[in-house]
């Protein structure tokens, strides 16, 4: 019922306690799901016997707040976070790229 | 074969800040990760900025060029559509539910069309990520899946561009501020979506590529299933992007972070009165409104100030003839001097005057051309340059009497062309022409002829 | 008891005590005490350079901010530029933020040093103090107990004097539950009063940043310079600046109508309950006029609220895929963050997001107007703010039990109401709060309350 997804990477382990380390994962994993559907079931059985109501996603109703089109912000005000924002990437090529996996799909 | 193609089509809107920050949206010609902020980068407690207006306005008005009903006084929430993928930073993409539903365009409906925001460019061979282009706003059109051929497909594409780009709130095709996904199913097999396509051309070669794949696979007996496939520009191929039967599912929650929008009508009202009338609408209204014929109006609305100058003239001249004069003659005088409607120098009234001058027969068509072309050159009143070029229209004796006199002393051709030689006819027309100058109708002068010729046969 | 940040403050501005000897007092009380309490992740190391700093603007002649040479320590979930801003977690173990939260621009603009990061639950996934990646906190008041989550850092920072104010943050009960364990002082703002520009999300409809502090005169103190509306924000009250310092002098509470809930008596353990109702009686003392009210629906809040927050907590830790920064969160995190994470992914699918999340919405609005019905009728409502004693370090508790906590707490968040905490007692010398729960920005009667008990407590 529950999945982490389909690149899951459970804890590392050392390598000779890789299967002990897999099999300790999945059962983590899976008390973890068990322990996570509780609140649900009291939930629902808690909500059982109210009536239905508007939902509510906002404190407080308000819309169209929106934000009229102009002048962009100046290369300096954003310098100091580009350089930031470079420096904590966990890697880089040298125009500032961030480097991430290549695609599966592709050949 | 029996096939169905439905587009879902991405162009950027031509805003000078990003969709949810203040970033600048040139992100072409600067270095990576540069027009980047905490917000379009996904770092981790951002909060977006409120959606920026000009891109709510110019989706508006998209959709009401594409002839949709815009959803009014409903809220329209900005969702966040989560996916995992290196080039969308905060691992949702913001993504509004429909702003307008229920339009259509070259006989193709469009489903819906909503906003939002684009997420970085990622190269998927290298494995790279550059922010620059994350949180550019994006409208999306979505059809329903009324094409069934590719060729049908690129032509709705092409026209679908054409559209947009009139109206100037979207960013050139010819740019990469497009990208398309197909979907196609043949018959009998599933759907099939392909992604990463980025012209015009790359979906019409998608699109061949995959009914060729997909017809191999019925052939074979083999079941096409549903799923997701990436268009490989290069190699003009499509590969299995997803392996996945089912759906994927984007768990949509309104956005905490963004008030929803709701839409009045009087708003949609103002936009549509500010709108400049699209090609392909106004098409359709010259055909109706002044009784011409498609074509004609298909040329006329190539450039608005052409169309604008039929309609000024169309008012005061009758529309058919000057539908004629603007698809054919104009527009060749234009063309031959290499010149745009932008470009005209006459007034509208100096070719209102010259139309109805041809239309009440003051001067023949060929003369009317002749006058066009000066007045091209260099505007002045018509009737001015009838009189200075000598084209005055010959009167009705004055013709009739060159006829006679033709006939009279072109003894051997009367006589050839009363023994059967037709090309006799022309000739003698020719020495009329000579006589009067050009000031003839040929047409008049042939009926003159034969009328006279008859007499004496 | 209570004047303990207005005397600093004004030992401060008249000089007897310098910025940099009371940021040094505060650094070398953490180095002294934080092995053993933990209050703290990380400690700026520029504190001391901030503080010669401020004092040679002051020499100046400059003007003096509202927090000019107190000592503040930031929860580690809210990003302080240069220092890490980790959450308490492996997955943000290294992550140094790279821009100012807005709250934390208010508190520098006034003059505050930050002298570091407080320890906290991971993620804010918490109601105890145990669950940090770096370590448990204990409770100075009661050692060997718990010092209260997820602001536990903040608490306990506060109750050892380790500095002067700190921020903390709340959204099932993070900032009052510490302030109740500990025997501090803290509020709850109205949601959308103080910005969440840099707030490492929990539950994005439910946090708010607030104060904590040893005194109701701190906390208002601080509460003044983080609120207001950010211009770079969406989802804000439209309320520029708040100002409560002023109003709090010679304050009386003869007539306020003060609600009471039979509820309450319901959920809670008689020996915190014996606590809250002679808390009750000292109002009645100082002249309010206590109302019952009615909440019959408060119990169901806890659970919807844990569908909601785990929902939410999902979406916002998309983000941590470990590309950009950090550790992929599901790799690295600890057992309730990612509970609320695979429940949160859970309950949004689809096919269940009607009964469950969209549910839990309902119950949600059912909450509130029934806060808001019940603040018609009086000014503010008081009760305790947990339902039990906080248990012993290293107790084993299921996730249930620890949830249990939050009863008292939850409805306010959901509601988007405010709250504060401040000393009403203690039992077996382990401390106890009382919960005054104001209407939507009634911050000033909810101060006012406080520091009236306070006075007299």
């Amino acid at each position: 019922m529950f999945q982490i997804g389909h690149h899951t990477k459970l804890f590392s382990y050392a390598r000779a306690d890789v299967d002990t380390g897999l099999k300790m994962a999945e059962e983590r994993q899976k008390e973890i799901e068990r322990s996570a559907e509780e609140i649900v079931e009291s939930f629902v059985k808690a909500a059982e016997d109210l009536p239905s109501e508007r939902e509510m996603y906002y404190s407080q109703e308000e819309y169209n707040v929106v934000r009229p089109d102009g002048k962009p912000s100046s290369i300096d005000e954003r310098a100091e976070f580009r350089k930031r924002f470079i420096k904590i990437m966990p890697a880089k090529d040298e125009d500032g790229n961030l480097r991430v996996e290549v695609a599966k799909w592709v050949k | 074969m029996n096939m169905m193609i439905g587009l879902e089509v991405h162009q950027q809107l031509t805003t000078e800040r990003k969709m949810y920050c203040d970033c600048p949206t040139n992100y072409q010609n600067v270095p990576p990760n540069t027009n980047v902020c905490p917000i379009c980068t996904g770092m981790p407690g951002s909060k977006p900025l409120s959606p920026n207006e000009k891109a709510v306005d110019a989706a508006m008005e998209l959709a009401l060029m594409l002839g949709c009903k815009v959803i009014v006084d409903k809220p329209t929430y900005i969702q966040r559509k989560h996916y995992d993928y290196p080039d969308l930073p905060s691992g949702y993409q913001r993504t509004s539910l429909p702003i307008a539903v229920d339009g259509e365009l070259q006989g193709v409906r469009i489903r819906e069309v909503h906003l939002e925001e684009d997420p970085g460019q990622y190269d998927p061979t290298v494995g790279s990520v550059d922010f620059n282009r994350s949180g550019v706003p994006l409208v999306e059109i979505v059809t329903e899946p009324d094409m069934h051929s590719p060729e049908d497909a690129r032509k709705f594409l092409r026209q679908l561009i054409r559209v947009l780009e009139f109206t100037g709130k979207v960013r050139p095709e010819a740019g990469g501020a497009m990208r398309a996904d197909v979907n196609i199913s043949l018959e009998g097999g599933a759907r099939v979506e392909v992604k990463n396509i980025n012209s015009v051309k790359g979906a019409y070669k998608a699109l061949k590529f995959e009914i060729t794949r997909q017809n191999a696979k019925l052939e074979r007996g083999e079941a096409v299933t549903r799923e997701t496939r990436a268009y490989l520009e290069s190699q003009m191929i499509t590969t299995p992007m997803r392996a996945k039967e089912m759906e994927e599912d984007y768990r949509y929650i309104p956005d905490p972070d963004i008030f929803p929008l709701i839409i009045d009508y009087i708003k949609v009202q103002k936009i549509r009165e500010r709108m400049v009338e699209p090609p392909h609408l106004r098409e359709q209204r010259l055909v109706k409104q002044y009784g011409i014929q498609q074509a004609a109006a298909n040329v006329i609305v190539s450039e608005r100030k052409f169309a604008d100058l039929f309609e000024e003239v169309a008012k005061e001249v009758d529309p058919k003839l000057a539908a004629m004069w603007f698809r054919t003659k104009l527009k060749k005088v234009l063309n031959y001097m290499k010149l745009g409607a932008a470009d005209i120098k006459f007034t509208p009234k100096q070719l209102i005057t010259l139309l109805q001058m041809i239309q009440h027969h003051r001067v023949t068509p060929e003369q009317g051309e002749l006058v066009l072309r000066e007045l091209v050159r260099k505007p002045a009143d018509p009737k001015e340059l009838v009189q200075r070029l000598g084209l005055e229209r010959i009167e009705w004796e004055d013709l009739e009497s060159a006829v006679k006199e033709a006939i009279r002393r072109n003894k051997k051709a009367v006589k050839d062309y009363l023994a059967g030689r037709k090309e006799a006819l022309n000739f003698m027309a020719g020495k009329v022409m000579e006589r009067t100058g050009g000031r003839a109708d040929p047409r008049e002068i042939l009926k003159l002829l034969r009328a006279e010729l008859l007499k004496k046969s | 008891m209570g004047e303990v940040t207005k005397a600093k403050r004004e030992l401060l501005l008249n000089g007897e005590l310098s910025p940099v000897e009371n940021v040094r007092r505060a650094l070398e009380r953490i180095s002294k005490l934080n092995s053993k309490i933990n209050a703290f992740i990380e400690v700026n190391n520029g504190a001391v350079a901030q503080a010669e700093a401020l004092e040679r603007k002051l020499k100046r002649g400059k003007r003096a901010g509202k927090l000019a040479g107190l000592a503040i320590g930031i929860k580690s979930n809210i990003n302080v530029n240069g220092l890490r801003a980790t959450c308490a977690s492996r997955t943000l173990e290294d992550y140094v933020a790279a821009y100012d939260a807005e709250v934390v621009r208010r508190v520098l603009a006034e003059d505050g040093i930050i002298v570091g990061m407080n320890n906290m639950d991971e993620f804010a996934c918490g109601s105890s103090g145990e669950t940090s990646a770096f370590g448990v906190t204990d409770n100075p008041t009661a050692p060997g107990r718990i010092p209260g989550g997820s602001s536990s850092g903040g608490g306990a920072a506060i109750a050892a004097g380790m500095c002067d104010l700190c921020l903390g943050t709340d959204t099932g009960g993070s900032i009052r539950n510490p302030a109740s364990h500990c025997g501090v002082v803290g509020v709850k703002p109205t949601y959308g009063l103080v910005p969440r520009q840099g707030l490492i999300d929990l539950g994005m409809s439910l946090d708010q940043i607030g104060p904590i502090a040893p005194d109701v005169y701190g906390a208002a103190l601080l509460l003044e310079v983080i609120a207001g509306k950010n211009l770079n924000e969406s989802v804000m009250l439209d309320v520029l600046k708040a100002s409560y310092i002023d109003k709090l002098d010679g304050v009386d509470i003869k007539g306020m109508k003060v609600g009471v809930s039979p509820q309450f008596t319901e959920i809670t353990d008689s020996a915190v309950m014996n606590v809250i109702d002679k808390s009750i009686e000292a109002l009645r003392d100082l002249g309010a006029k206590i109302v019952d009210v009615e909440l019959p629906h408060i119990e169901e809040a806890m659970p919807a609220y844990y569908l909601i927050v785990s929902v939410e907590f999902f979406s916002a830790t998309r983000k941590f895929d470990g590309r950009k920064y950090g550790k992929r969160i599901e790799d690295v995190c600890g057992d309730e963050v990612l509970r609320r994470i695979l429940r949160g992914r859970y309950i949004s699918q689809k096919e269940y997001r009607g009964k469950y999340y969209q549910r839990a919405l309902q119950v949600r609005t059912i909450i509130r107007r029934e806060l808001m019905a019940a603040l018609k009728k009086v000014d503010v409502i008081v009760g305790p703010t947990v339902p039990k004693l906080p248990h012993k370090l290293g107790t084993k508790l299921a996730p249930m039990e620890m949830y249990a906590y939050d009863y008292l707490t939850i409805p306010a968040n959901l509601a988007g109401i405010c709250g504060g905490v401040v000393k009403a007692g203690e039992v077996d010398g382990i401390p106890i709060g009382l919960q005054v729960q104001g209407k939507v920005l009634g911050e000033e009667q909810v101060l006012r309350v406080m520091l009236a008990f306070e006075a007299v407590s």
